[in-house]
């Protein structure tokens, strides 16, 4: 009788969450599914090819390699962004006087089209026009610098930082909340108990933050293999496909070679790799409830 | 089973249904056209025209003209120009492929690229050629013969003959340099590959970089190995092992020679500094600020970058080098045409037909090169003014050969082109490239 009551309640709430679901999550994965067993002519025409499409993806060495710079590309903007990021949050967490001048600043790129920011990177990062390579030239050390975008080895980093600059605000932000919601009494007694400032922070924050960061860290593999605008504007995956991405990738063999049901079955493979990846990491950060 | 897993089968098999419910391609047999001899007498509707230039330039308010006076010559008529440039392709193969693709549009045909041939064989695009047969009432001569020898060649099918497309202008692959800083130097522009190398040597020993190029856009690097393989090998021996898989890129001594040029230039920091990081418009911008000599580029430099050009700012144009001892065509050029095509499913073809005979006519050609500098492929459309020599360049070609050896759409355009950037940036020698090439051409072709 109870069950019967609270199902009635629970579908009106669930349906509209669930069809959206189904039109602009489900539909699309199964169509992509769909389109992978097919290959296409630039006219659109298909045909049936069942898994050899993916058999072909494996000894693909441009998709490897997008894989691996994708993995590059969420190690090193990682590194990029959580220590700023976190020592950022911890500094807000503070009473800091100019607290709100800060705040805006840091958060100011985040409200700028991708697009925007990507150009202005580009202009900046630009080897004689730019602003980073003459200014080191002007004191003498440009061979010290080299074409940022133009060179394979700092290409992707380049492309990595841009991305981490446009979004560390909206990191900061959620860090941020996490420092907020520490208990203040735990706190208060690691310093009772003689605790510095620094022990305090490693040795009690961070682990109690531990479940905000296992979210934070797999929403970024996610954004990073997502970064396919800074890729396709500031590089278009050059020099030579050092900075290709899975997205990238995608986008020209399905809209310039016209192959969407290959295209197709490298989606569906990031899919589950995307999926292993979010366990593995859930799996691997996971410990029991932390009560206080 | 319980509600949860009984929910979740339900959500999947939903989306498995809309997706099993959707359609494929929107091919199919072509409408035939409009009667070839009275077409003139039904001009009405609306169509959609793509467009090459971009909202808010010269060039776009130049044919959004042509379009009002059109629409005031026949009342009732409506045509809407589309962007159908760059970025603007993918979306609108799209809609081709969805079958709504605009009446008039770009990109879509050319006789000499198979990659390019597609649309025509499955049956999008209208067949023009018994409208170019029929004959003109102004002249009384056919609409065909209006257009020059080098265009004729990228017009035809070879799969039925039919011509699916006509070119509203050309470009060619030319060596411009900067004639008044040449002049001031008194540095002869190069026409020979030794002479080049003298001519980067002295504008180099002046301060200034020898050549522009972009980093960032492979195919511009690529225009540097296609001019000298076309003078090494000639066109059809390159097109033969790039394209068709006939024969080895290594049998002909010429590939590696027309690599090992390319290296030659990069060993002579022929390059503008840090041209790995610049991309084609700033190396463009930095040729007309006299910060470079010369610079390899399609004959649309000069329309493309009108804005930006210096007011005293004297362009010179040379075909590209010829070559001491190469087997291939030393007089030869490499060549496109924007070719405008109409789609065969349009509602209004005639209309459609008299937006394409207009904008190739000889009046809308003529004006176009005047004022935007656009080389033509309409007889009797005088060579575009700014651009010193570029008549006599087209005049003394041998023949106007396909760009890229005909490579767009394959994935030898690809590979080739990244590893000649690669080549270009100090990657790897001029050997090392040939033999990366011929590995991934022989595994293309399975040869």
């Amino acid at each position: 009788m109870f069950r019967r009551a609270q199902r009635r309640i629970v579908v009106p709430f669930l349906l509209p969450a669930s069809l959206l679901l189904a039109v602009f999550f489900l539909y699309p994965l199964a169509r992509t599914v769909q389109l992978s067993f097919s290959e296409f002519t630039r006219t659109g025409r298909q045909r049936f090819v069942g898994l050899s499409q993916y058999a072909e993806l494996i000894g693909d060495d441009q998709f490897l390699a997008s894989l691996g710079h994708a993995v590059v590309l969420a190690l090193a903007g990682g590194c990029m962004l959580f220590p700023p990021a976190v020592a950022i949050a911890w500094a807000f967490h503070q009473r800091l006087h100019g607290e709100r001048v800060f705040r805006f600043l840091i958060f100011a790129p985040v409200v700028l089209s991708v697009a925007v920011v990507a150009l202005m990177w580009k202009f900046i990062l630009h080897p004689t026009l730019g602003l980073v390579n003459p200014a080191f030239a002007a004191i003498g050390l440009g061979d010290l610098v080299p074409v940022l975008l133009g060179d394979p080895r700092t290409a992707l980093l380049a492309v990595a930082f841009t991305a981490v600059w446009h979004g560390i605000g909206i990191w900061i932000v959620l860090t941020t909340s996490g420092f907020a919601r520490l208990p203040a009494d735990v706190l208060e007694a690691g310093r009772l108990d003689g605790a510095g400032e620094w022990t305090l922070f490693a040795r009690v924050m961070l682990p109690m933050m531990r479940d905000l960061f296992r979210t934070l860290t797999i929403l970024w593999i996610v954004q990073s293999l997502q970064a396919f605008a800074f890729v396709f504007i500031m590089t278009g995956g050059g020099p030579f496909g050092s900075t290709e991405i899975p997205a990238t990738l995608m986008f020209r063999v399905a809209f310039e070679n016209a192959e969407f049901g290959y295209a197709a079955a490298m989606g569906v493979v990031i899919v589950v790799l995307l999926l292993a990846a979010a366990l593995g990491l859930n799996k691997l950060l996971k410990r029991d409830d932390l009560e206080y | 089973m319980s509600h949860r897993r009984f929910g979740a089968l339900a959500l999947v098999a939903a989306g498995a249904l809309l997706a099993a419910c959707s359609g494929g391609g929107a091919g199919g047999p072509a409408a035939a056209g409009p009667d070839p001899a009275a077409w003139r007498e039904s001009i009405t509707g609306s169509i959609e025209v793509g467009v090459l230039p971009a909202e808010g330039t010269p060039g776009r308010a130049y044919l959004e003209k042509l379009a009002e006076s059109i629409e005031a010559e026949h009342p009732g008529t409506q045509i809407t120009l589309t962007f159908a440039n760059t970025e603007a392709r993918p979306a609108l193969e799209q809609r081709w492929r969805s079958g709504d693709g605009p009446d008039v549009d770009y990109g879509m045909f050319d006789g000499t690229v198979p990659a390019q041939q597609v649309w025509a064989d499955d049956g999008f695009l209208l067949n023009l050629k018994p409208y170019l047969d029929a004959p003109d009432p102004a002249t009384g001569k056919p609409w065909s013969s209006s257009f020059t020898a080098a265009a004729n060649g990228f017009l035809t099918n070879p799969g039925d003959g039919g011509v699916y497309g006509v070119p509203s202008e050309m470009s060619t692959q030319v060596l411009f340099y900067n004639a008044g800083m040449f002049e001031q130097l008194g540095i002869t522009p190069p026409r020979t590959w030794d002479e080049l190398m003298a001519t980067t040597a002295a504008l180099k020993a002046k301060q200034v970089d020898p050549i522009a190029v972009t980093g960032l856009f492979q195919p511009y690097m690529g225009m540097w190995s296609d001019n000298l393989w076309l003078r090494e090998v000639g066109w059809q021996k390159a097109n033969d092992v790039l394209v068709n898989g006939k024969g080895h890129i290594t049998d002909d001594p010429g590939f590696l020679a027309g690599l090992e040029k390319v290296q030659q230039l990069r060993d002579g920091g022929a390059f503008i500094k840090g041209f790995q990081g610049t991309d084609f418009t700033p190396a463009q911008a930095l040729f007309f600020q006299g910060k470079a000599g010369m610079i390899l580029m399609g004959s649309w430099l000069a329309s493309e970058m009108k804005d930006v050009i210096p007011p005293d700012f004297r362009l010179g144009v040379l075909p590209f080098p010829t070559v001491a001892g190469g087997k291939g065509d030393q007089q030869a050029i490499a060549a496109a045409p924007q070719m405008v095509s109409i789609n065969a499913k349009s509602a209004n073809v005639p209309l459609a037909l008299e937006w394409v005979s207009r904008l190739t006519g000889t009046k809308v050609q003529a004006e176009r090169a005047e004022q935007f500098g656009e080389l033509s492929g309409v007889v009797g459309v005088p060579s575009p003014k700014g651009v010193t020599g570029i008549d006599e360049v087209v005049a003394g070609a041998s023949a106007l050969v396909p760009r890229e050896f005909a490579m767009t759409g394959t994935k030898a355009y690809e590979f080739v082109y990244a590893e000649v950037a690669r080549l270009m940036f100090g990657e790897q020698d001029a050997g090392t490239t040939l033999d990366r090439i011929d590995q991934q051409l022989r595994e293309l072709h399975k040869n």
